[in-house]
């Protein structure tokens, strides 16, 4: 069921078995989870069913570090959450990212990936991705096209999926609204988390409108499940009881922000009969989207002291009818629009999506106009092609969200983004390009011109709008916020979902592992609560 | 002047018979007698003309610490293995593949360089300066 607060009778109190703030991927996939073991669910969010301006301000903030990135427009406070607008591509992170590592500070959770493969099988479905398979030897007797020829042991063929991408509010909301074990609340924002009195109990939190109206929510569990800057913001306004924050007792809370520096550089150049037609786009085959990158093997990764990596081949062609380059935001909002309403649907943001395309027409007309010529002639395969990738960057204490003095309506501080992006962090990437130079030239393939300098060109880091860290998981409060169970260590019964809890980013988009670790949530509190 | 006798011109011409049968008959032996003379300088006509050879000949001068001397350049080259081969080749295109083949082999032993961003083998960043420095020495 939903309701709206805004409108009607305000309850005095709301309650159920957990309580999930947080309507995104995270948010929406534990209470349906709940919901089907028969746990009563109260699931909270603070915009409306749609896009809303006044909902969205509240996300409003600072940029006081690496200046490539926004706080606001990268997220969307309304039903789905910033799956809203979210590209699609997934992929699990690697074993090697759930491991310490003796040569990185800070690495390695507290399970491991071998831990999450249940749950990312699971987590498929929600996302309308193909079988859960990654390792390309799965693939290549489905796929027609030979991987390039490298020595194994040195760069495998790395396998990503492309989800739709699914709007969990396109394909979720009248599920949500039809499932009696969970009652959701539209412009219920959370201002305050209150604990038993000298307790490490969570008694009940506080929900107001912006209008002004106010409940209170009880539950036995609650999970907080906002994304990786506002579950940070949430636990440090929290100082009624807590004067430093909740969860934050040894100042961990906002630190260790990480995000995949999206970087497009770097130059392979290779000889006319090398067959690279399985790379420059994504192939549909077995009931899935697949793309593959180029990744350095694990035991490489480690012996040269690199960061992950997944590198995608960019095409540059010859002959522009081929090439992408017309996609802006208004290519971007025209194929949004033409996916959804194939599917059915009224887009959201309709008149935003709208004025995109009517403010790039040009770029509009040429994808158009390209797109069909592609059809009629004849591809002519590029030989040169730029690496794309989100980079991993090594966890970072001083890479933080901190809280500012402006304050929001609700009467929460805001906060400032100090997004760290380090020479290290760009050097080891021009490492892992230069080890892909070397291993396409012993397989006598072709060249590679390395495009990250050295000393590092920082700007050409931006951010792949992947909030990851803030809340880290680790087995000692003393280095992570919250447990293996994404418990608040300093709590019993607090939870936080999303990508505030990775430990490490990898280099995988984060959804998939955002769904799973909510199932893996999921099944602990059916249990506890 | 003396006066050109017939004997004279006889006496000419048979030397020059001579002379030619002696040389294409020498040419002819020697074509069977193995010898040990490397062509170093047939491997520079592998490296492309043009400006980017020469900038990656300049760089690795510059920048990869290899021998400023064309000699000792050459001579270092000679020591690996399929460059010696390459030397000792006389079809081209077997000469060509043997270079790449060196170069392959650099890049799985490590031995590269960067040059202008390039991601290099030794062996071909070696060639492109040798190109560079051959003017100077024949």
């Amino acid at each position: 069921m939903i309701f709206d607060l805004q409108t009607g009778e305000t309850p005095k109190e709301i309650t159920g078995d957990v309580c999930v703030v947080g309507t995104g991927p995270a948010g929406v996939t534990l209470a349906l989870e709940l919901a089907r073991k028969g746990r009563s669910v109260v699931l909270l969010e603070g915009g409306g069913e749609a896009y809303e301006e006044s909902s969205q301000a509240l996300y409003e903030g600072a940029v006081i570090g690496h200046d490539h990135i926004d706080v606001a427009a990268s997220r969307l406070r309304q039903f789905g959450g910033t799956s809203g607008h979210w590209t699609g591509l997934c992929a699990p992170l690697d074993a090697l990212d759930f491991e310490p590592r003796a040569d990185i500070p800070h690495h390695g959770w507290p399970i491991t990936r071998a831990d999450l493969d249940p749950f990312y099988a699971r987590a498929h479905p929600y996302l309308d991705l193909g079988p859960y398979r990654y390792d390309w030897q799965d693939w290549r007797s489905i796929v027609p096209f030979p991987a390039l020829p490298l020595d194994p042991t040195k760069i495998l063929t790395d396998v990503y999926q492309q989800s739709p991408p699914t709007r969990f509010a396109e394909k979720f909301m009248e599920t949500v609204r039809a499932e009696p074990k969970i009652a959701c609340w539209t412009h219920a924002n959370l201002v305050d988390v209150t604990l038993e009195e000298g307790g490490d109990v969570v008694s009940s939190i506080a929900v107001h409108t912006l209008d002004g109206r106010a409940t209170t929510v009880r539950a036995k569990a609650y999970v907080i499940a906002c994304g990786g800057i506002e579950n940070a913001r949430i636990l440090l306004n929290a100082r009624k009881q807590r004067p430093a924050g909740l969860g934050n007792e040894h100042d961990l809370v906002g630190r260790f922000y990480t995000d995949h520096m999206t970087i497009e550089t770097s130059m392979l150049l290779f000889r006319d009969d090398v067959d690279t037609r399985l790379y420059p786009t994504s192939l549909n085959y077995d009931g899935a989207e697949i793309l593959m990158g180029l990744k350095v093997h694990p035991d490489v990764v480690k012996e040269r002291n690199l960061n992950n990596n997944s590198a995608f081949l960019v095409a540059d062609y010859g002959d522009a009818v081929f090439s992408d380059d017309f996609r802006n935001y208004g290519w971007v909002a025209f194929s949004t629009m033409l996916k959804t309403f194939s599917r059915g649907h009224v887009p959201d943001r309709f008149a935003e999506r709208t004025c995109d395309v009517v403010d790039d027409l040009g770029s509009v007309a040429t994808g158009i106009y390209r797109h069909a010529l592609r059809r009629v002639l004849p591809e002519k395969p590029a030989q040169a092609f730029r690496l794309r990738q989100d980079a991993e960057q090594a966890p970072n204490p001083d890479s933080r969200v901190t809280l500012i003095a402006d304050t929001d309506p609700l009467g929460l501080q805001r906060i400032a983004l100090d997004w760290r992006v380090t020479s290290d962090d760009l050097l080891r990437l021009r490492r892992t390009h230069q080890f892909i130079g070397e291993q396409v030239g012993a397989a006598g393939l072709g060249r590679l011109q390395l495009g990250v300098s050295d000393p590092p060109d920082l700007s050409i880091a931006y951010s792949g709008y992947h909030h990851m860290g803030t809340t880290r998981m680790h087995a000692d409060p003393r280095q992570g916020v919250v447990d293996a169970d994404c418990r608040v260590h300093s709590t019993k019964n607090l939870y936080m979902a999303g990508s505030s809890v990775f430990t490490t980013g990898g280099c995988a988009n984060p959804t998939l592992t955002i769904t799973a670790l909510a199932i893996r949530l999921a099944e602990r509190l059916a249990v506890s609560a | 002047m003396g006066k050109l006798t017939r004997r004279a011109l006889l006496g000419t011409a048979a030397v020059g018979a001579f002379g030619l049968v002696a040389y294409g008959g020498g040419r002819a032996a020697c074509s069977f007698v193995p010898r040990n003379h490397p062509d170093f300088f047939s491997l520079l006509d592998i490296p492309p003309e043009g400006a980017v050879a020469r900038r990656i000949g300049e760089g690795a001068l510059a920048e990869a610490s290899l021998p400023s001397d064309f000699d000792a350049l050459a001579t270092a080259m000679k020591l690996r293995p399929l460059i010696a081969e390459a030397i000792a080749t006389d079809c081209p295109t077997t000469r060509r593949q043997l270079v790449q083949d060196q170069c392959a082999a650099d890049f799985a032993e490590g031995r590269c360089v960067v040059i202008d961003g390039w991601v290099l083998s030794e062996t071909e960043a070696s060639l492109c300066a040798a190109k560079l420095l051959r003017p100077s020495i024949i």
